[in-house]
């Protein structure tokens, strides 16, 4: 059955390609962009078109376009271990806690409330901070701080789940409790937990550059699109794009996973849709 | 009735302080996690001879058990007493005292940008359901939550301050005018992504509502369309109410970057500069504090619904 | 003579898949009644909601609408709507549950449509006096009345603006029986004061014959019959009509089989040049299948769109059953239930209090009440989804498991997983009962479905193949008893007919003893050995079902039978 969907397929195919190519930069970013990383003091920073730096340098002389393909790697592999280990650790914590109820319930209720009583990002930099930071330290107290909305979300789908009569027939007919666990109550929640993890993707990045940007994230030095920002920021007079191509790619960035998230959503929702 | 209003409330205050015992407790365990010496990271740049780091332990009850610290401090920090900075030297409490009214006057302003303009639009996209204005309004909502405050805000500077010169580009101003006029561009780099969620969850209410039979029959009634609009907004008041209040978490989070983008020396800032020299009893302090203001807005949320949905006070009743 | 209240020609609605309704005429003089009758899928509901421009998004009416002489634009967002609506025509919604906002008080509801502010208060009372409610009732929010008070609150506002013209869509379905009685007298007591005219859309048969002077057939977006309401329920010119009325079990008598109609009613959009019904006809020629057959006047004021008008039925008339379905006094019990008690928390009273209960072997015991008497309680305490606080439940000479009980729930659309074909839902049943997976065809059989539905999944099916699918799954392990919590009530008559049919067929063929839960009466008649009649969590009358239901001795089985006739 085909209705009319509200928005077309073009916006999640330009996410799509968008994705890919950065995905692209970031495996193969050192062959795409050998010289991300060469400086040169001497020229230091340079505007758009000087010495055949397409989009200028920065204050170390390394050229924009460069260091923003290498950055690619950091802007997401690091989100995407946060969105998938945040929903594994979720997903684990939200089926004890939707299925079996009563203490092990009370105790995850306990622990979301827990972290959920301050925003990520300021939690994140108070314990990156004081951790003493690092790319791969933010990266697990992100995916720890990430985890109580994924155990909210899969609590409540299960939760929802457990209540349908084929869930009680089943029980019923003697199917075990594991079985129906991965039979019949995952697969049903399967488009939520896929559309947060895009979701989750996309704040994982935006926290994660924030992170990068108050230089609690990926260390002097290496390619980071919000480390650049926070380089780039004095350099607004000499060459603005120092700072504006690493923050347009990432608002492009997250703006392509939410939208493919949102779409991803619509669809598998649309295919275990109950009528 | 009123009773077991009380007892709820009273229920739901005790769950507050636990929960607000439970994170002091962790953040301030933090301290004894952080990597290193707590005596050498307590004495910070100042030269660790041993007169000094003896100093020091005697100063912060480090020969003691962890649990009598824990409560000597929060027996202080409950009476504003939160300690002296090891960066500064100054107390703690008049340090955040003197940078309250600039975090405010952002975030404040902040919050009723996005909330004049982020409400209106959610109810016109979902009023305009699959039509143009409803895609520009959530596509502009799905960038809005996808772009970080301080990518926004370096665009922002660039354009407004650097290129055109309308705004100034860093700094706080004098007079109040000027203060004011100082403070537009990052209240309203807090107030885009803000208004981007505000938007999302008020079209996502309205658009629940206008679906409902109640909206068919008040129209068959002959209803205006200002009068169906009045009793839908009604309806969708809890869950708007629900998403701003968690807003106010965010502004927390957003005025960080917000403040460190353009330079303001709010709590925000002094939080970063705090973290990053490891000034652990700046960092303790406005944690908790932080956590206690997002508490009591939750709260009042719970008390607003109790006013505006007489269902939910009848369930409490029971 | 005046003109008629209301004349339509030509309607027709329209959606993104094609049309929807089909040429719809009629018309309805000022005080009259007009019955709409259709299953769902039949349209009714789309074609009146034209009648007072409320299509949902995305539909567009044609055709020639005419109010006391006036046309009407059939388009519904035409300025011309803002002073017809409320003032000359109202439609009723048939769920009260959701058709009053739930964060307002009623009187304030009642008088958003009283134009004059200073009049507001008084009319306000006027008005829940006119539908019988206390004045108090104004400052009660409507979560805090029941289902009937709610469904009075909304008849009140919407006659707040004096309508000429009140179309009713399903007012009772959603209400208890003994409510739904109320609600329809009140209806035709407002209608005789005050000179309205009424719709009254409705699935069920008899409330149309009882309540409606005109009587209009709706079946896949066509109208098939429309006269005068004696007329066409009595000597019914269309086959679809007559084979919908005979689908109605009756209650003094029990049949040996129920009426059924074979298959399910097609979308309206996938109906061609071709009669609607055809596919489910008996009388089906080559030119049903070819040609729209156009509305013939069989007698003065009675039409019927058919080309095989006064052809006989070639079926044979059913015969009426025993009354008890064999000698089952001296079957040993297959079920036992002793002092089951449950109550649950935050609950004024218990949801049972002390039920007993013997279902001999091979023997159905109907279980009647209204909601709120528990009877869903006591299946789910049967089966063991729900653990009773006192009492026990004995199946004797069995073993815990699946093998002694099973149970069929009320809704075909959450009864099977959406994300597995039927294939696999029967396959795993079977599994756990240490069956073969190639049992799945013979399943399918047994329930009366085609193998090839194996390989569908629950989306492609209708709600009456969903439940026979669900009755397959609980068959699976060969249970010895069988519970029904509501299992048909969620059909449409004709289907409903045929998954009962198949409940006694299976009885006749496995042996089964059957519990059979229903807010029914007539449907408790034609299954049930004996009937057992819940009130608030305690049985207060049993018995065999034609004594129970033909004489009862206890208040209130008289008072649902009282309200049975009185709605139809």
């Amino acid at each position: 059955m085909r209705t009319t969907r509200s928005r077309g397929p073009l916006a999640p195919a330009l996410s799509a390609l968008l994705l890919v190519a950065a995905a692209l930069c970031a495996a193969a970013g050192t062959l795409i962009a050998p010289h991300a990383l060469d400086q040169n003091l001497y020229t230091g920073v340079v505007g758009a078109g000087v010495d055949g730096h397409l989009l200028g340098t920065d204050q170390l002389g390394r050229d924009i376009l460069q260091l923003s393909v290498a950055g690619a790697r950091s802007a997401l592999v690091g989100p995407v271990l946060v969105a998938c280990g945040s929903m594994l650790l979720g997903a684990w914590l939200g089926m004890i806690a939707g299925y079996h109820g009563g203490v092990l319930d009370a105790l995850v209720g306990r622990y979301t409330d827990l972290v959920l009583a301050l925003p990520a990002v300021l939690l994140a930099v108070v314990v990156a901070g004081l951790l003493g930071g690092g790319y791969w330290v933010t990266v697990a107290v992100l995916t720890v701080l990430f985890s109580p909305s994924d155990v909210r979300l899969v609590r409540a789908a299960v939760l929802e789940q457990t209540t349908r009569p084929y869930i009680d027939s089943a029980r019923l007919l003697g199917i075990r409790p594991g079985r129906i666990m991965i039979r019949h109550i995952l697969p049903n929640i399967v488009p939520t937990v896929v559309a947060n993890v895009l979701l989750n993707v996309a704040f994982a990045l935006v926290a994660l550059s924030s992170l990068s940007y108050l230089g609690l994230g990926a260390p002097p030095g290496a390619p980071d699109w919000g480390r650049q920002l926070a380089d780039g920021r004095d350099l607004l007079g000499d060459n603005p794009l120092a700072s504006i191509v690493p923050g347009v790619l990432i608002i492009l960035t997250a703006t392509a996973v939410n939208l493919l998230g949102d779409w991803v959503f619509e669809r598998l929702d649309r295919t275990v849709a109950v009528r | 009735m009123t009773r077991q209003i009380l007892v709820f409330l009273v229920r739901r205050l005790g769950m507050t302080v636990l929960l607000l015992l439970a994170l002091s407790l962790l953040v301030y365990g933090l301290m004894f996690l952080a990597p290193g010496d707590i005596a050498r990271n307590l004495l910070g740049t100042r030269n660790a001879t041993p007169q000094a780091l003896d100093q020091v332990r005697a100063q912060y009850h480090l020969d003691k058990p962890f649990l009598w610290q824990y409560t000597h401090w929060l027996s202080h920090a409950l009476t504003g007493d939160f300690g002296t900075s090891i960066r500064t030297g100054a107390p703690v409490g008049r340090m955040m005292r003197e940078r309250l009214g600039l975090t405010a006057a952002v975030s404040g302003l902040a919050f009723l940008l996005s909330v004049l303009a982020a409400v209106p639009a959610g109810v016109v996209a979902a009023l305009h359901r699959g039509e143009w204005l409803d895609r520009a309004l959530v596509g502009w909502s799905v960038v809005g939550i996808s772009a970080p405050g301080f990518a926004v805000g370096l665009i922002l500077l660039y354009v407004f301050a650097v290129g055109l010169g309308w705004f100034p580009v860093y700094g706080t101003g004098s007079g109040f005018l000027d203060s004011l006029w100082h403070l537009v561009l990052p209240a309203v780099t807090l107030a885009l992504g803000l208004g981007a969620f505000v938007v999302k969850l008020t079209r996502a209410a309205v658009a629940r509502e206008l679906d409902e039979d109640y909206v068919v029959f008040a129209r068959s009634r002959g209803l205006g369309r200002a009068r169906v609009l009045g009793i839908v907004l009604r309806n969708a008041a809890v869950p708007v109410l629900t998403s701003l209040a968690l807003m106010v978490g965010y502004l927390f989070g957003g005025t960080l970057l917000a403040e460190v983008t353009f330079a303001l020396p709010g709590l925000g800032a002094l939080l970063e500069q705090s973290v990053l020299f490891k000034d652990f009893p700046v960092v303790q302090a406005l944690t908790v504090v932080v956590a206690v203001l997002i508490s009591l807005t939750a709260l009042l949320a719970d008390l607003a619904y109790l006013t505006v949905d007489p269902r939910i006070r009848n369930r409490m009743a029971r | 003579m005046n003109a008629p209240l209301l004349r339509v020609r030509g309607l027709r609605v329209t959606g993104p898949q094609g049309t929807i309704v089909t040429d719809v005429d009629l018309s309805l003089e000022h005080g009259g009644t007009l019955g709409v009758v259709g299953e769902s899928g039949s349209g009714k509901s789309l074609a009146v909601k034209a009648l007072s421009g409320l299509l949902p998004r995305g539909l567009h009416a044609t055709g020639e609408i005419e109010l006391d002489g006036e046309p009407l634009d059939p388009d519904g967002s035409a300025p011309q709507w803002r002073r017809i609506r409320g003032s000359r025509i109202v439609t009723l919604p048939q769920d009260p549950f959701t058709s009053l906002s739930p964060l307002h008080r009623c009187g304030t509801q009642i008088g958003w449509a009283v134009a004059d502010r200073h009049r507001r208060a008084q009319r306000v009372a006027e008005l829940l006096a006119e539908v019988g409610l206390p004045a108090e009732v104004a400052r009660r929010h409507p979560f805090e009345l029941s289902g009937g008070m709610r469904q009075r609150v909304a008849i009140a506002a919407a006659l707040a603006g004096d309508p000429q013209l009140l179309i009713a869509d399903e007012p009772t379905t959603a209400l208890d029986v003994s409510t739904q009685a109320e609600v329809l007298d009140l209806i035709a007591r407002l209608q005789r004061v005050r000179r309205m005219g009424v719709v009254l859309i409705t699935h069920d048969l008899a409330v149309a014959r009882s309540r409606a002077d005109q009587i209009m057939v709706m079946y896949a977006g066509r109208v098939l019959e429309r006269g005068p309401g004696s007329e066409v329920l009595e000597r019914p010119a269309h086959p679809y009509t007559a084979r919908l009325a005979a689908c109605d079990p009756p209650l003094d008598v029990r049949l040996a089989s129920l009426p059924a109609i074979p298959g399910s009613v097609p979308p309206p959009h996938t109906v061609g040049v071709e009669c609607s019904f055809a596919a489910r006809c008996a009388l089906t020629v080559d030119a049903c299948r070819t040609t729209v057959p156009r509305a013939v006047e069989v007698r003065p004021g009675h039409l019927a769109a058919c080309l095989r008008i006064g052809q006989a039925d070639p079926r044979p008339p059913v015969a009426e059953a025993p009354e008890h379905g064999g000698a089952r006094e001296g079957a040993a019990p297959a079920l036992t239930v002793r002092g089951l008690a449950k109550r649950f928390r935050g609950a004024p009273h218990p949801a049972l209090d002390g039920v007993d209960l013997t279902v001999r072997q091979g023997e159905a015991v109907a279980v009647v009440g209204e909601s709120g008497s528990g009877k869903t309680t006591l299946a789910r305490c049967i089966v063991g989804l729900e653990r009773p606080d006192e009492g026990t439940v004995e199946i004797p000479g069995l073993p815990a498991g699946p093998q002694r009980i099973q149970i069929v729930f009320q809704d075909p659309y959450s009864a099977l997983n959406p994300g597995l074909t039927i294939g696999a839902c029967l396959r795993e049943a079977l599994a756990v009962a240490g069956r073969p997976a190639s049992d799945v065809a013979g399943l399918l059989a047994l329930v009366g479905l085609p193998a090839d539905h194996a390989r569908r999944r629950p989306r492609a099916l209708s709600g009456g193949e969903r439940q026979r699918v669900a009755i397959a799954r609980a068959l699976a392990p060969r249970p010895k008893v069988l519970i029904c919590d509501e299992s048909v009530s969620a059909l449409d008559v004709s289907v409903q007919a045929g998954v009962l049919n198949l409940l006694s067929r299976l009885r006749r063929e496995l042996g089964l003893s059957l519990v059979f839960i229903t807010h029914d009466l007539a449907v408790a008649r034609q299954v049930g050995d004996r009937v057992h009649v819940m009130y608030r969590g305690r049985v207060v009358e049993s018995g065999p079902a034609h004594t129970v239901l033909s004489a009862p001795t206890h208040p209130y089985t008289r008072r649902l039978l009282a309200c049975r006739p009185a709605a139809r």
